[in-house]
């Protein structure tokens, strides 16, 4: 074969492929898997950092509260639900978990049978997997519990219900919260928009686990009092006291390598956002931020000598933390906590039970994480917001529509809340948390009521490019922390060129990247 | 008389099944036929999403916007060409390929040779089968079985090491050992894989030559230049090349060690492509990466091809 003819093959393959490509692209959708709900309307397209229009529920499921079994629809029927959770992960499996419980409830109230499964992916592949299935109009999980970022991605395709709309004729999903930050963070898109796109399935914050056998060790207790002329903190009082200088110095004393134990521990991995929710409490706390949601500006905000210097201490806290921490994710810090390599541990709420497992009941204090002190002397800490809603699948047929909206108007009865609570779940509803005696429930209540509040937590974008942004900046942020690079400021100019080109490009702000990101590279 | 003629008449006659078969087995159409449903396969299989993923790499479409696909020319293609950590992670990965493939190959021989006509040797057929499982073992359980034998505080190897007073270290999280750490999981699991096609290599000798250079006592060397060597090179050869193949498209055995960490030190142009498509869903630029190492694969093959041709041809 001569030359010529061969680059006319290759043209025409380039040529056939660009026309297979714009021809069957998911922009336009493959026929729905299942018939969608009837009011499921189609929507205008969004425009750039606008929200996206409505998904609106069902007739049926937008009916006034639950019937009694008498006018029920869906009345001597037998359904089958399935839900879309985090593997692994305890909260999500005990919505599924408490199934039976509105199954029973579903059957004596409404009169049909319902059975749910449970669907499961890591932290990692969730959002793939979920969000795979929704770009096909699939109604294969009913419900999903979603990570708290991903509800712009899931907005702007149109593919969950509008919760705003649906508490217009569903008041029940009008739930007053424990905190500006539950909506915020579990339900809003855009941010600051109001319009709400997902209903709390849990609440959760970082905490501080303390192994208090250690701390209450007379020795421990002499020799610190001795070494930093301080008292080790002993009650949650004194932990709210404790600023990141001060906790340097207990991470410090309790760093004995020759025993095999470490100071504190807290997640540097690369997989998915680990690093970032452990690295922003350092910046947020000290006056740094990530962006400006209102103009989608990066460069300049995120870049700033405040988020550097941020980075630059949390680098530093490495060296009171086990051997291999860079690689730390969620269970290894379960792991060395349990098993009494480090005296503290940064970690979700929601690990609550598998932190305190029975061989350490009453060993363990659960506390709010060190402050960062101000300028002016005061106390400051901002920590990343954990957490996942439940998002409501747009193309449910009206029957699963119905039935998801019947098992979430019980999943928020105040005897829910309870139960969930009870068997380990963080509630986000005001009334459960609240109650008198809520704190007594689990050993980690008082710390993630103490957190879960708009002074103490925030949450970072939902936008749809989400993912692309955090792939990015783990990059980065991990590139620095393994000392890979060893130039934070550069490293964050890079992040913030990053990213600022990433939202650009997809639309979602007008701001181009900075003509300097020319020539900053990661690894200068 | 009448059975009989009756029998006649029908033994003359075939089935219409029969004889539709013979037409369809005489006709031109038969071996088309026969190749249709690997053809269909290889059809929707390979062909239409290698040619979508060829389209898909001139658009910019992310996963997760909603927004329809949007054509941009070679500018993907461009803004890799200005990447830097793709760059970085090609030049690890053929780093990598060079380690791995080059100790592998020396292990593999040396290890062949200690075998070779040992038929006799006691235990023999155990040994081999020993050496061999580490390449049968998925290589995601390999990943998480050496993730726990190199663990900083109760792996074996750490504990192995404090036995002659070696202090701890962290190989999988330390930016020194990472790179070499992971290599030796590679080595341990496909130098087997040398030996085997090296074996096979030594295998092609003829014996008579070999007696004949022992009856002349021709030194090691020499039996191993002018008639090892000239035999056993196509197969080695094809050994090395198909595990620089298979060594450039790495991606589990390292997503389960480190992930491609810490920072970005063991992370090969394969997890690169699958963070980037599968974590940033950035599926117009993924789609351009994967063409780039298509090519690249391509070339490989095409020595591959090259050396198989040449091999051929010196046997006419």
């Amino acid at each position: 074969m001569n030359k010529q003819n061969l680059f006319k093959i290759a043209g025409l393959i380039m040529v056939f492929s660009m026309l297979l490509t714009a021809c069957g692209t998911p922009a336009t959708p493959a026929p729905a898997a299942a018939e969608p709900a009837k009011a499921v309307e189609p929507t205008k397209a969004p425009e750039a950092a606008a929200p996206a229009e409505a998904a609106k529920p069902t007739e049926a499921a937008a009916a006034e509260a639950a019937p009694a079994a008498a006018d029920h629809p869906l009345k001597g029927q037998k359904i089958e639900m399935s839900i879309l959770g985090i593997g692994g992960w305890v909260p999500s499996r005990l919505g599924v978990d408490m199934s039976p419980l509105f199954a029973e409830y579903a059957k004596k109230n409404y009169g049909y049978d319902v059975t749910f499964t449970f669907q499961e992916a890591p932290f990692s592949d969730l959002f793939q997997k979920a969000n795979a299935s929704l770009l096909t109009k699939s109604q294969e999980y009913n419900i999903i519990i979603s990570d708290s970022q991903w509800l712009g991605a899931f907005a702007e395709e149109k593919a969950i219900v509008n919760i705003s709309d649906l508490i217009k004729t569903n008041p029940e999903f009008d739930v007053k919260w424990v905190s500006p930050v539950v909506a915020d963070a579990y339900q809003v898109y855009p941010d600051g928009s109001g319009i709400k796109w997902g209903l709390p399935e849990e609440g959760d914050v970082v905490v501080l686990y303390v192994r208090q056998d250690m701390f209450s060790d007379p020795k421990n207790i002499a020799d610190y009092k001795a070494k930093y002329n301080a008292d080790l903190p002993q009650t949650f009082e004194d932990w709210e006291k404790v600023d990141m200088d001060t906790f340097k110095n207990i991470s410090e004393f309790f760093t004995r390598k020759d025993q095999g134990l470490y100071g504190t521990a807290y997640q540097y991995s690369k997989v998915y956002d680990f690093m970032t929710m452990f690295l922003y409490p350092f910046m947020f706390s000290t006056g740094g931020d990530i962006w400006d949601p209102k103009d989608g500006k990066i460069f300049g905000i995120l870049n700033s000598d405040i988020n550097a210097k941020a980075m630059e201490a949390n680098r530093e806290m490495l060296k009171y933390q086990p051997e291999g921490a860079l690689q730390y994710d969620i269970a290894a810090i379960v792991d060395a906590f349990t098993q009494g390599k480090v005296a503290t541990a940064f970690q979700w709420a929601a690990e609550g039970s598998a932190m305190i497992p029975d061989a350490l009941k009453g060993k363990v204090l659960v506390v709010p994480p060190p402050a960062f002190k101000q300028a002016d002397g005061s106390l400051k800490r901002v920590y990343s917001v954990g957490g996942q809603p439940w998002v409501i699948n747009a193309y449910n047929d009206d029957a699963h529509m119905r039935v998801a909206l019947d098992f979430l108007k019980w999943w928020y009865l105040p005897e829910t809340q309870l139960e969930y609570a009870k068997r380990g779940g963080n509630p986000t509803d005001a009334a459960t948390v609240n109650a008198a005696g809520f704190e007594d429930i689990q050993p980690w209540f008082k710390a993630y009521k103490y957190m879960m509040t708009s002074e103490h937590t925030r949450d970072f974008w939902h936008e749809p490019t989400y993912s692309t942004m955090l792939s990015t900046q783990q990059e980065g942020f991990t590139a620095y922390a393994s000392g890979q690079v060893n130039d934070a400021k550069n490293t964050l100019d890079w992040i913030a060129c990053e990213q600022q080109k990433i939202q650009f490009e997809a639309g979602r702000t007008k701001i181009e990247p900075d003509a300097s990101c020319k020539n900053i590279k990661l690894d200068k | 008389m009448e059975n009989v003629s009756a029998l006649q008449r029908t033994a003359g006659k075939k089935p219409w099944h029969k004889k539709l078969m013979d037409g369809f087995d005489n006709s031109n159409l038969f071996p088309y036929c026969l190749i249709i449903p690997v053809l269909l396969f290889f059809i929707i299989w390979n062909l239409i999403p290698t040619l979508w993923m060829i389209g898909m790499s001139f658009y910019n479409y992310a996963f997760t916007t909603g927004a329809p696909e949007k054509f941009n020319g070679i500018s993907n293609l461009i803004d890799i060409m200005n990447n830097d950590t793709v760059w970085g992670n090609l030049g690890r990965t053929f780093t990598w390929v060079l380690a791995t493939t080059g100790i592998e190959t020396v292990l593999g021989i040396l290890l062949a040779f200690l075998f070779w006509n040992s038929a006799k040797l006691p235990g023999r057929r155990l040994a081999l089968t020993l050496l061999f499982t580490p390449m049968l073992i998925a290589p995601a359980s390999v990943g998480a079985f050496f993730k726990l034998l190199y663990e900083p505080d109760f792996g074996v190897i750490n504990y192995l090491l404090s036995l002659f007073g070696i202090a701890k270290i962290n190989f999988l999280g330390d930016l020194k050992w990472a790179f070499p750490a992971v290599t030796l999981v590679d080595v341990w699991m496909w130098t087997p894989f040398m030996i085997l096609i090296t074996l096979a290599a030594l295998g092609s000798v003829p014996k008579a030559e070999l007696e004949a250079a022992e009856i002349d006592r021709l030194p090691w060397t020499k039996r191993l230049v002018h008639i090892i060597w000239p035999y056993g090179k196509f197969v080695l050869m094809l050994g090395i090349l198909l595990r620089t193949i298979d060594s450039f498209k790495t991606m589990d055995l390292i997503f389960m060690l480190t992930r491609g960490g810490p920072g970005n030190t063991t992370e090969l142009v394969a997890i690169g492509l699958y963070r980037k498509a599968f974590e940033g869903f950035t599926m117009g630029w993924s789609s351009t990466l994967a063409v780039i190492l298509l090519f690249i694969a391509i070339a490989f093959t095409s020595v591959y091809l090259y050396i198989l041709n040449l091999s051929n041809a010196e046997k006419e």
